[in-house]
């Protein structure tokens, strides 16, 4: 079981990452969540210019087995999407933090992030 | 209350993550699904597979209830040959398909998870109304059962025992001694590689067996496999999963086994198969491989020109051919072979094309 987290991203509950940079966030999943799921095999992104609630459906990505829905953690609109992904899905197994990143989204509401998790105290939710 | 394997405490140890299926607790996978499917197909695997059923039939009239009940006529197994068919209601739906194993005096069938009582009474009920001296006892408490299966499962297996693998031949079974263990052994598999099943007694040291199995395969990367590779390693070859496959009730004309049924016998569900194939008007099993993006599973529609023209009772991502791949059954206009179908995913359309069965062909290892 791989668990790293790190110190500069801000986290959820249901194991996405959030990196946020002025008014945009990049979101992932963790690396905990990767090494749950086993051999991602497929990602389905959702359209550039789309508009997602918090809450939202953002993205799918499969295993072998499994169908995980990935929820926004935070309102926006979706500015990039990893389309590097679409060919290579096992990516987010291995590299869930950098190469893996899922969906950039332009914030609509900053003090959403209130509500994140910091590094600590994701880690004690694992 | 959900059972477990009694073997559960190893697989713990070895790293494995549970599923339960059909009541039983069960390894879905003990390192990745990919990698134990590869393993499979390329060398070889150890499944624990004891969520299936264990039923013997015995009495002078074993043969007749088998032959009356089943799509075949038990008279043509010989003794020490396990056969693969299927035991049908009067409507010719299936209730379940099984193995039999011819061992002198009686057989062994080898129902799937949760059925042993369905199909224990079932037979017991048929030797009662066809007055035949034969019946049906449920053992599946009493056994373990394991597979190996792969291309090197023979050269593991045969380290372990003195007789002659060889000797057994395909689809042919046996009293043997493995790893010390009294037990039957069985050339078939789930797989469609080469393989065996054991069925060993409680009373027999399971865990000794295992471990010594893995012992003995170390030299060609034997690892264990889950659950989630066995249906994977089965959709591959087409080989059908009860509760997928068969589910709302479905003909063996309809589930592609035509192939298994021997017409030249009377057994329960006959009437209603030879009314079918008269009228030839049924949905029936149709392989569908993705040329998009997609991965089809269990319940997505099949769609033509926008009208539903099927259903998937499989699919996965085929790890051999890193594409999506299902069964699904297709009304009779579009079953032709590279016919293009739309598989409705969550709302997206996916195409993909008819093919002749199976996804993944003999010897795929050898030409990859």
């Amino acid at each position: 079981m791989s668990n790293e987290v790190r110190e500069d991203l801000k986290y959820t509950d249901t194991h996405e990452w959030v990196k946020i940079k002025d008014d945009t966030a990049i979101i992932g999943i963790t690396d905990h969540a990767q090494s749950e799921l086993t051999d991602i095999v497929f990602a389905e992104l959702p359209e550039v210019g789309k508009k997602v609630v918090k809450g939202d459906e953002l993205c799918v990505v499969e295993s072998v087995k499994s169908v995980s829905e990935i929820y926004t953690p935070l309102t926006g609109v979706v500015k990039k999407v990893n389309t590097a992904l679409e060919d290579a899905p096992e990516t987010i197994n291995q590299s869930p933090y950098d190469k893996g990143w899922l969906v950039e989204i332009k914030l609509e509401n900053i003090d959403e992030t209130n509500s994140l998790h910091d590094a600590e105290s994701y880690r004690k939710l694992l | 209350m959900v059972k477990q394997s009694p073997l559960h405490t190893v697989h713990k140890e070895l790293g494995a993550t549970f599923t339960e299926f059909a009541g039983f607790e069960m390894p879905l996978q003990f390192s990745s699904i990919k990698e134990e499917h590869l393993a499979v197909r390329t060398s070889v695997g150890l499944f624990d597979v004891s969520h299936m059923s264990n039923v013997w039939i015995t009495g002078p009239d074993a043969e007749k209830l088998l032959t009356v009940t089943t799509l075949e006529d038990a008279h043509r197994i010989g003794d020490n040959k396990s056969q693969y068919t299927a035991i049908l209601r009067e409507d010719g739906t299936i209730i379940d398909d099984t193995i039999f194993m011819h061992l002198g005096e009686k057989y062994m069938i080898i129902p799937n998870a949760g059925m042993d009582e369905i199909v224990t009474d079932w037979l017991n009920k048929q030797a009662k109304q066809h007055a035949l001296n034969a019946s049906a006892h449920n053992v599946s408490d009493e056994y373990v059962i394991l597979a190996v299966q792969g291309p090197r499962s023979q050269d593991t297996l045969q380290k372990l025992t003195d007789i002659d693998l060889k000797t057994v031949g395909f689809f042919g079974c046996t009293d043997i001694t493995v790893a010390d263990a009294a037990c039957i052994i069985s050339h078939t598999g789930y797989t469609g590689e080469l393989g065996f099943e054991l069925q060993i007694p409680l009373n027999e040291n399971v865990e000794h067996v295992f471990r010594k199995i893995l012992e003995a395969g170390k030299e060609f990367s034997i690892i264990p496999i889950g659950l989630g590779a066995r249906d994977t390693l089965r959709l591959e070859k087409c080989f059908l999963l009860a509760g997928n496959e068969f589910e709302g009730g479905r003909t063996p004309l309809e589930a592609l086994l035509s192939w298994a049924i021997n017409w030249d016998h009377d057994f329960i569900g006959k009437d209603a198969l030879l009314e079918q194939k008269q009228t030839g008007i049924y949905r029936r099993l149709t392989c569908l491989e993705c040329i998009g993006k997609g991965i089809p599973r269990h319940g997505c529609e099949v769609r033509k020109d926008d009208s539903k023209v099927g259903v998937v009772s499989s699919g996965s991502l085929s790890p051999c051919l890193n594409k999506g791949i299902a069964l699904a059954y297709v009304d009779k206009e579009y079953r032709e072979v590279d016919t293009i179908l739309d598989i409705s995913i969550r709302g997206k359309t996916v195409q993909a094309k008819v093919i002749k069965p199976p996804f993944v062909k003999k010897d795929w290892a050898k030409h990859r």
